[in-house]
This record gives structure tokens, C-alpha cells and sequence, in this order.
């Protein structure tokens, strides 16, 4: 490999992370400092490189024989948003993992997913791809591994369903190739002909949803986000892998396959199923981090909705929610590390009250959720709006199941609303828990609260010009389709933001000075604190007091609904926990078959013998 | 078209002013018709307009431990979006060229902010009762919504478009059965979505005494009391214009008559049922929401797919 196939624009994204990576393993603990400037450095850099990249688009190029990379308007826009990416949790991790002990591996390998992601988003080979997919998976593991003991269940769990659905890649692969002759991803996209044909595309589609974390691939995301520490939830399951995963997906549907409408058909239904089951788990946790990783799986069914439409809007649809949701979920994974750095917590029930000791994490999540809710005019109405827009307009001359996927959608934006109104509640509004009140917690530092701003204001502004700056630069160019009707997200913006200065002014207007009293709350008459320590017993349930976690208990209750729950917890839907008991079962007839008696392994044995004899008398003549 | 004049629109006519003017003397037909009722004789005209100009010269209290900025801001969220969506109904209305693809689901979004920001206000109360009644509207919010979307896709699926304008000229949904049975759950929906007896456990009087709107005094007051009245207004608008498009549309003073006649008889079911039900218990309204009600709205659906 000559230095100039190395210095390649395309090939430096890569390299660059890689080595810095190996450097910065090589710098000692004491100069902690020095690496994580390394790696902000490394990672502005990527992000600088990548630009070029994305502004010419289109380009293959084989670095090497075995080594051809491809920048297209759909990778050269994902590479943008994980280079972005990287760079914000880069500038977290700075102070979240100042004084880590493992903050020399914890950087190594940040460096090294964020040069193999941009890998494998280049990669112009299938089996290329699959490479970079078990290097991903591997520091997916070693990020998990950092948070300690803890995270271990959860990162082995990741590990084996991601390294699972790798090998049925593998597979997927090899027919692809027995079919096209090639691994390359740049040749025509072949139709869905017949069982192997269809083999492939479902076998690529495992390894896009595992990585995606879509059902029935996501069950390592709930423990992941909830064992891990945040930053690494925000850089892997809630941003990088999704973008990955939706590459991917996005790749499998555009490029390689030409879908038939049943399998158009499959992803709509899976996309459901994703969207309403997640927010459903998600309603009822009392862990914050769980909570988001409930979420961060249930807006992936959007994604693949919008995808599985098949139509221009929809496609555009549903890769605008990806860059949208990215956008969100990490401000939200990233405000829960900051509350967790500050409380030592993100036990719902032992939150509260933070709205005023920490108002720009209160404010940076109230519009990240809000956002996720899909409220206008924030970007996820606006994503969401486009997903509707194509559902319904997927829906003509085929089957009634449009109505089905739109009103299942929309009824999974109202759950996922309730689902934060709750979050809101329990860690900002109400009041605070015994816990926090003991704590003293101030704002977290402007190196942790900086990204969390950065993708609060794009939040704002990617749903307010949506069609100006990322629909026009990045999306639309992919979908190549005229796009009916805009809907005018900037005037709503200026007239709702009119309404509500209005609605100041009269504030200002009718209360003059001393007229804004500050008085007790009501409650029947009773002293809040007074009925809190009077009760029987002080360390006891708080009997006044209302955190908002159960405010769902009612619907767990629910008829229908209570099995579904029961079931879950039950692990019933886990595919990883239904392929682990069918080794545990085939594993117990094994062992049973060595049971130490001798005479029946030499039964065995002159069995065996019998069978390798049949075999070469038959078939050597 | 100039942003002065949508400015004038919104603010004026058909935004704010209008709607907030139409809301106040809805509410007093609401008064009037409930005391009629009772055998009282009911407050005059004007009297909604007093109410509110009272709580605005009325000191404003806040409660000590509650976050002020959102306690305040919450109420004006609601104003804006019942405000928006009231103004993107009535320049259909009046234009039906106005209307833009999609403007349908920005509507019931914009329709849900009300709601939100009452979640958001009594949260922000810091105050037990308040909670509670705010964690009642969230479930209140996702037991209506399921129907009321299904319900709302029946005059989308029989007019084969997601516009309000093509609802409005295409022929009205009410005259096939499942219009007439999307009608019926949407008036369901409406009177959960209005907070209004059986469906106003958010405040619930009698256990939580005001419960949302516990801590709420003086002008943020108005504002809720103005939002809800707006809403009063905008949700029998919509289903007219949902299930009568074809009636209440063209030129000629007798659509308009119509069509008024329809929205006063909308809102006269609203309010006699308001005042024939007691109120239920939140989980007895999400299974009615969940159950009959879905189950109607999911057979419509089926019925407009069918063509019926």
C-alpha cells in the first residue's frame, strides 16, 4: 500500500481516527489532557475532511485492488452526520471522563469506531462492509466493557446479538455474490427472484435492524442504554448506529435489491411493531436511560416505515428521522449522563426538582422531548409529517394496511409525548426526592452543556427551515423526486412565536410589579412538608408526594394490555433469550448423550464407524 | 401572498381576535344552554368577556417551589397553537384554494398543544393535586387519540385525499354509514379532547379541586380559560368540515347558513351531554376510548375502505 492510495481524501476520514486511535493508547494516563485534545483534534479533522467529500458526492474509488470505496449522496450525508457526531461526543467525553480510569482505552476505541464507521459507510464491498460491521460490533463491546462490572450482561448481550446477525450477513453475502458475481455494492440492484434472492435480503436486513435496534433485533438496547455510561449510549446505540443501520437499510432497498411489494409490506409491519411495542415498554420504566434506550428503539420503526413505503416522500421521510432522531436522542442520552454525573442517578423515582438547580439541562430536554414527541414546529413533526405523508400516499391501489401503519404511528407520537411528559415530571418538575436535596448540584461544566446546546438549537432549526437546510442539501438530492407541498414551518414558527410575545406583553401589561405573589402550594388545605414528616413512617413510602413514574400504572392494567407487559417481562419476545434457551436445551441433550458410561460411547463409536463406512463404500466408487 | 397581511389574518380575523371572540360567546351558549337546564336563567351575553377581563386585572400568584418560567410560558402554548390551527380551518374555509397538502395532520397535532400545555402548567405547579390531574390529561390524551385519528381517516379515505380543501368540496362522509359512525366517535373524542364532563377528571372539582389548574390565578388563568374556549369553538368547526364538506361548501348564502346550523347542533349535543353524565374515573375512560370506541372507529374505517 503506497503512501498516496493512504493520503487518499476518501481513504483519510479513515486512517486518520485509526492511527490516532494507536496514538493515543500510547500516551500516558498522566497526560490525560493531551489525549482527549488529541482526539477532539482527530475528530474536527475528520469532520473537515468529510465536507469535501460531501460536497462533490459521487465518486468510486479503489484504493486498492480489494479496497474500493464509493461517496454517493446517500453515504456522503451519513458520513457527514457521523463525523458530526463524533466531534460532539468527542467534546463531552472531556469532562465526563476526566479522571476515568480507563480513559486511555475509552478514547482509544471512540477514535477507532469513529474511523471504521466512516468506513463502513465508504465501503464499496459487501464483504468490506461485513469487515468494518464486526470491528464496529467489537468496540461496541469495549465501550460497553468500560462502564464496569455492571455493564458486562448487557455488552455481552449486544456482542452476541450484533456478532448473530453478522453471520447471517455472512451468508446473505455469499448468495449475493453467487448471484451477481461480485461483492461490489455499485452494480445493479437484482430483483427478488426467487429463495436465494430473498434469503439474502432478509439476512442483510437482520444485521440493518440489529444494528438499528429495531424489533426483533433490539433487545440489547433497553440493557445497553441502561448499564452503560451515557456518552457511550449517545455515541452508539442512539446516533452511530442508527445512522449505520438505516445506511444500510436505505443501501439494501435503493441499491442492491429491488424490493417486491410484500417485503415493502414486511418492513411497514415490522416498523409498526417496533414503534408501538417500544413506546409501550417505554411508558412504564423507572430508569431514565432505560427509558431512552425504550425510545430510541421504538422511533426506529419510523425509519423503516418511512423507508418501507416506498415512496419518494417516504424514503425522504424516513432518512430525515434518522438524522432528526439522532439529533434528539443524543441531546436526550447526553442530558441523562449530566443528570447522572451531578445526582449519581437516574432512578426516576429518586430525581426531582431539577428544573432550577440545572436550567440548561432542563431546557436542553424539554425541547429534545418535546421534539421526539413530534410537537410542531420542532424537526420531528417535521420528519414525521413527511413519513405520514408517505404512508398515506403508499396507501393508493394497494391494501387497507396504510390506515393501519398511519394510525398506529400517530398513536406512538401520542405515547411517546406521554411517555416524556412523565420523564419531565419525575426529573425537573416535581418535587425533589430526599436524595437530591441532600446533594448539592450545580450546572454541569460548558464543555458538557456546549454539544447538548449544539443539538438543542439544531432540533429548533432543522425543523424550522427543514426544507431549507437539511431536505434540500442532503435528502432530497438521494430521493431524485418532486416533493408535493412544503408545509410552512417557518411562518407557523414566527406566528406562534408572535402569539406567545402577545401573550407576554398582556402578562406585562396586567402584572405590575409586586402583583406576581409567590405562595404556598394548595393541597386541601395541608402543609406539603408538614403531612411528609408527620406521616407513620419518615423513610417509609412518601404518601404526598408524586414523582409521576407510576402515572401509567392504570394503563399496565388495562385488560390487553397487561399481558403484553406480563409477556415482555417474561422475556417472551427476547430473540437473543429464545436463541440462548434453545442452546441451553440442545446443550442439556448433549449432555446427557455423556453420561461416563463406557459401554455406550463404544456403542457409539462402532455406530459412527458403520456410518463412515456406508459413506465411503457408496459414494468413493 | 404577503406576510403582512397573514400577520393581520392571524392576529385578526381568522386568528386570534375572531376566534377568541367566537370561543367567548360559544362558552355563553354553553351557559345559557346548561342553565336553561338547571331552570336558571343564565348570565348575559357579554358575561364570558367579563370573566376574562376580571382575571386579567386580578393579581397573579405563583406557587413558591413551582418552576415560575414554564408556570407562565405553558398557558401561551396552548393560546398559539389553538390559535394556528383555528386560522389554517377558517382560511380553508373561506379560500379553498388556501389549503395545503398535509395541512390536515398539522391540524391535529396543532390541536394537541392545548392538552400539552396543560400537562406542562400543572407540572410546573410543583403541587401533588396538580400532578395528578396533569397525569390525567396525558392518559385522557393517548385513550382519544387512537379513535379520533382512525375516525379522522374516514373522510380522508373516502375523499382519497389528506387536504382540507378536497374535504370540503368532495361529497360529505356524513350520508354513508361510516362517516355517520366516524361522527359519532369524533363527538367522543371531542368532549375528552374539551376536558368536559364525563371526560374532565383533569380537573375534577370535587377530589382534586381544580386539579391541573390548581395553582393558576389571574391573567395565566385568562389564557387557559380563553384557550379551552377557542377549542369549544375550533373542534365542532373541524368536524363539520370533516363530515359536511360537501354540504357547507359553495357559493350562495345557504351553505353558510348550513353550516352554522351544524356547528350549533354540534356543540348542543356537547353540551347536553355535559350536562346528562357524571364524570367517570380515568381508567374507565381509557378502556372506553380503547375498546367500544376503536372498535367503532376501526369497523368505519373498514366500512369507508369497502366504499360503504
Amino acid at each position: 500500500m503506497g503512501i498516496e492510495q493512504l493520503t487518499h481524501p476518501i481513504m483519510l476520514p479513515v486512517i486518520l481516527p485509526l492511527l490516532a486511535g494507536v496514538l493515543s493508547l500510547l500516551i500516558p494516563n498522566r497526560a490525560s489532557g493531551l489525549r482527549s485534545s488529541l482526539a477532539i483534534l482527530t475528530a474536527a479533522l475528520v469532520l473537515a475532511l468529510v465536507w469535501p467529500l460531501f460536497q462533490q458526492a459521487n465518486m468510486v474509488q479503489d484504493v486498492l485492488p480489494w479496497l474500493s470505496l464509493r461517496v454517493d449522496t446517500l453515504s456522503s450525508f451519513i458520513l457527514l452526520a457521523v463525523a458530526f457526531f463524533g466531534l460532539l461526543i468527542a467534546i463531552y467525553s472531556i469532562a465526563y471522563m476526566k479522571g476515568h480510569a480507563r480513559h486511555r482505552e475509552y478514547f482509544t476505541y471512540l477514535l477507532w469506531t469513529l474511523g471504521m464507521s466512516c468506513a463502513a459507510v465508504l465501503a464499496n464491498d459487501l464483504l468490506l462492509l461485513l469487515v468494518c460491521w464486526g470491528f464496529l460490533a467489537l468496540t461496541l463491546y469495549l465501550m460497553a466493557g468500560i462502564s464496569g462490572p455492571d455493564a458486562a450482561d448487557a455488552a455481552r448481550k449486544s456482542l452476541m446479538v450484533i456478532g448473530g446477525t453478522d453471520a447471517l450477513m455472512l451468508l446473505g453475502i455469499v448468495i449475493y455474490w453467487q448471484l451477481t458475481g461480485s461483492t461490489r455494492m455499485d452494480g445493479p440492484a437484482i430483483a427478488l427472484d426467487g429463495p436465494l434472492a430473498y434469503t439474502a435480503f432478509l439476512t442483510l436486513l437482520a444485521a440493518a435492524f440489529a444494528k438499528a435496534g429495531a424489533v426483533p433485533f433490539h433487545t440489547w438496547v433497553p440493557g445497553f442504554g441502561e448499564k452503560v455510561d451515557a456518552p457511550v449510549s449517545a455515541f452508539l446505540p442512539a446516533s452511530l448506529d442508527k445512522l449505520l443501520g438505516i445506511y444500510l437499510l436505505a443501501r439494501c432497498v435503493l441499491d442492491l435489491f429491488v424490493p417486491t411489494p410484500m417485503m415493502y409490506g414486511l418492513l411497514m409491519l415490522l416498523g409498526a411493531v417496533t414503534v408501538i411495542s417500544a413506546v409501550l415498554m417505554a411508558l412504564v420504566q423507572h430508569d431514565l436511560k432505560r427509558l431512552l434506550s425504550y425510545h430510541a428503539v421504538s422511533q426506529v420503526g419510523y425509519m423503516i416505515l418511512g423507508i418501507g413505503t416506498g415512496t419518494a416522500l417516504g424514503l425522504a421521510g424516513g432518512l430525515f428521522h434518522m438524522l432528526n432522531n439522532t439529533i434528539y436522542k443524543s441531546a436526550l442520552f447526553l442530558c441523562a449522563g449530566v443528570i447522572e454525573k451531578e445526582t449519581g442517578t437516574t432512578d426516576l423515582d429518586r430525581l426531582g426538582g431539577l428544573a432550577k438547580l440545572m436550567p440548561v439541562t432542563f431546557l436542553t430536554c424539554t425541547v429534545a422531548a418535546l421534539s421526539i414527541s413530534g410537537i410542531p414546529p420542532l424537526n420531528g413533526f417535521a420528519s414525521k409529517w413527511m413519513i405520514y405523508q408517505g404512508i398515506i400516499s403508499s396507501g393508493e391501489g394497494a391494501g387497507p394496511g396504510w390506515i393501519v401503519w398511519l394510525a398506529v404511528a400517530m398513536l406512538g407520537s401520542a405515547l411517546t409525548l406521554a411517555s416524556f411528559v412523565k420523564v419531565l415530571h419525575a426529573t425537573f418538575l416535581c418535587k425533589p426526592s430526599p436524595e437530591v436535596q441532600q446533594l448539592n448540584i450545580r450546572e454541569s461544566s460548558v464543555s458538557m452543556l456546549a454539544p447538548m446546546l449544539v443539538l438543542a438549537t439544531l432540533c429548533v432549526a432543522f425543523g424550522v427551515f427543514a426544507f431549507q437546510l437539511p431536505l434540500d442539501r442532503m435528502i432530497f438530492p438521494l430521493v431524485q423526486a418532486d416533493v408535493p407541498g412544503v408545509w410552512w414551518a417557518g411562518l407557523a414558527t414566527v406566528l406562534i412565536l408572535v402569539s406567545i410575545a402577545i401573550g407576554i406583553l398582556v402578562y406585562m401589561l396586567t402584572m405590575r410589579s409586586g402583583n406576581l405573589r409567590r405562595v404556598r402550594t394548595y393541597i386541601g388545605g395541608e402543609q406539603m412538608q408538614d403531612v411528609y414528616i408527620s406521616g407513620e413512617n419518615k423513610d417509609g413510602p412518601r404518601n404526598v408526594e408524586i414523582t409521576g413514574v407510576d402515572f401509567y400504572d392504570t394503563i399496565e392494567q388495562l385488560p390487553g394490555l397487561k399481558r403484553f407487559y406480563v409477556l415482555t417481562r417474561a422475556r417472551i419476545f427476547d430473540i437473543y433469550e429464545f436463541t440462548r434457551r434453545g442452546f441451553n436445551y440442545l446443550v442439556q441433550i448433549l449432555r446427557s448423550l455423556h453420561s461416563g458410561v463406557l459401554p455406550t460411547y463404544l456403542r457409539w463409536f462402532v455406530a459412527g464407524l458403520l456410518v463412515v463406512v456406508w459413506v465411503v463404500t457408496e459414494t468413493g466408487s | 401572498m404577503k406576510s403582512s397581511m397573514v400577520l393581520v389574518e392571524f392576529l385578526l380575523f381568522p386568528g386570534l381576535l375572531f376566534t377568541a371572540i367566537a370561543g367567548l360567546l360559544t362558552t355563553w351558549v354553553d351557559r345559557k344552554v346548561t342553565a336553561l337546564v338547571q331552570m336558571r336563567v343564565g348570565p348575559p351575553l357579554l358575561q364570558p368577556f367579563y370573566d376574562i377581563r376580571k382575571l386579567l386585572i386580578k393579581e397573579t400568584c405563583v406557587p413558591e417551589d413551582g418552576a415560575v418560567g414554564l408556570f407562565l410560558l405553558a398557558p401561551l402554548l396552548g393560546l398559539a397553537g389553538v390559535t394556528l390551527a383555528s386560522m389554517i380551518l377558517w382560511r380553508t374555509l373561506l379560500n379553498v384554494q388556501a389549503t395545503f397538502v398535509g395541512d390536515l395532520i398539522v391540524l391535529v397535532y396543532l390541536l394537541v398543544m392545548p392538552a400539552l400545555s396543560v400537562m406542562l402548567g400543572s407540572f410546573a405547579s410543583r403541587n401533588p393535586l396538580a400532578s395528578l390531574g396533569g397525569s390525567r390529561e396525558v392518559k385522557l390524551m393517548i385513550a382519544y387519540e387512537l379513535p379520533l385519528v382512525l375516525a379522522i381517516l374516514v373522510p380522508v379515505i373516502q375523499a382519497n385525499s389528506i387536504r382540507l380543501g378536497d374535504l370540503l368540496t368532495a361529497q360529505a362522509p356524513i350520508f354513508s354509514l361510516s362517516g355517520a359512525l366516524a361522527l359519532l366517535v369524533c363527538i367522543a373524542c371531542t368532549q375528552a379532547k374539551l376536558t368536559i364532563v364525563p371526560f374532565d377528571m383533569p380537573e375534577a372539582e370535587t377530589e382534586l379541586s381544580g386539579g391541573a389548574l390548581i395553582e393558576y390565578s389571574g391573567p395565566p388563568l385568562a389564557m387557559f380559560k380563553l384557550t379551552r374556549a377557542m377549542m369549544l369553538f375550533t373542534m365542532p368547526v373541524l368536524l363539520v368540515v370533516l363530515f359536511f364538506g360537501g354540504v357547507v361548501s359553495g357559493p350562495g348564502w345557504l351553505p353558510a347558513v348550513t353550516g352554522f346550523l351544524l356547528w350549533f347542533v354540534l356543540v348542543a349535543v356537547t353540551i347536553v351531554v355535559r350536562n346528562t353524565t357524571p364524570r367517570v374515573c380515568i381508567d374507565q375512560a381509557v378502556r372506553f376510548f380503547w375498546g367500544p370506541v376503536s372498535l367503532v372507529a376501526l369497523v368505519a374505517v373498514m366500512l369507508a375502505w369497502l366504499g360503504w
